[in-house]
């Protein structure tokens, strides 16, 4: 069994000056939730942000994010996507999986003015100064709920990591590349 | 644009919310009697005044509660359910007094 991503055949949109959208849908990304969760994942070994709504590196591989008191999604964008199927059942006391590689697609967008690309679909303010990196919103760019990441990338590059709904993602991607327009002449 | 602060994403633009109805004490469902819980589902308050409402943001599908005056849409507070609810227990609480 293989995957497909659902932007198969979008490649990756590249601009000047390190500017670049491309498409970690094939990339791993898990997530639980329940009272147990933020015990859970400690015992794990994962190193958890304070309060929601924040992102902090978890080991060498990737990413913990917190979307309340007890919701925390794993990013890995160096792993590829797992192959098997997602979990049924609680993984522990308290603890549900969340099958965010199911549901979301993940993008990710490089570059300066990445804030104010997204200052065109977004009503957050994504500027360095307001939205360090660290910082997740939950909420809505050209209408459709994502959620964006403020983080580094492998090479230590900030970078928004921002997750839809896989149904929607295509739309998502034409328009941010639409928003990018001006910095690709 | 309306703006309204949700207890865990801070102030959003209101179309990122859904209105959920008013909070109000739900009836023992295995005891109450038909009248009685047709009254809970269909039936609210319709004074004029400061309101407890259920609101969700729908980005994080984070349910909270809003005090909010229904003649000037004046928003009072927003909080987690959890100051009104006991470890999953309905909320013990009555409409928030009318002011007239």
């Amino acid at each position: 069994m293989s995957l497909r991503s659902p932007l198969a055949g979008s490649g990756v949109i590249e601009g000047p000056g390190g500017l670049r959208l491309n498409d970690l849908s094939l990339a791993r990304r898990e997530g639980v939730r329940g009272a147990g969760a933020r015990e859970w994942l400690m015992a794990q070994g994962h190193t958890l942000p304070d309060a929601p709504n924040q992102i902090v590196a978890s080991g060498v591989l990737g990413w913990v994010m917190s979307l309340s008191h007890h919701e925390f999604w794993l990013l890995q964008p160096d792993s590829e996507a797992s192959l098997s199927l997602p979990a049924s059942k609680a993984v522990a006391v308290g603890v549900w999986p969340l099958y965010c590689q199911h549901s979301h697609a993940w993008l990710q967008l490089a570059g300066e003015p990445r804030d104010e690309i997204m200052a065109k679909l977004c009503g957050v303010d994504l500027s360095e100064a307001a939205f360090p990196l660290g910082s997740v919103a939950q909420t809505q760019a050209a209408r459709v709920s994502v959620i964006i990441a403020a983080h580094q990338n492998q090479n230590g590059q900030p970078v928004f990591s921002i997750l839809v709904d896989q149904s929607l993602v295509r739309y998502l991607w034409e328009t941010i590349e639409d928003a990018m327009g001006e910095w690709l002449e | 644009m309306k703006i309204l602060t949700c207890p865990l994403n801070g102030p959003r633009n209101i179309a990122e919310f859904t209105y959920g109805g008013q909070v109000k004490p739900m009836p023992n469902p295995t005891e109450a009697t038909d009248q009685e819980w047709a009254h809970y589902v269909f039936y609210g308050d319709n004074h004029i005044g400061v309101v407890r409402e259920w609101w969700m943001h729908t980005p994080s599908s984070y349910w909270f509660i809003v005090e909010r005056h229904n003649q000037t849409d004046e928003v009072i507070r927003t909080y987690d359910p959890a100051e009104l609810f006991d470890a999953g227990a309905a909320p013990a609480t009555e409409p928030v007094a009318a002011d007239t």
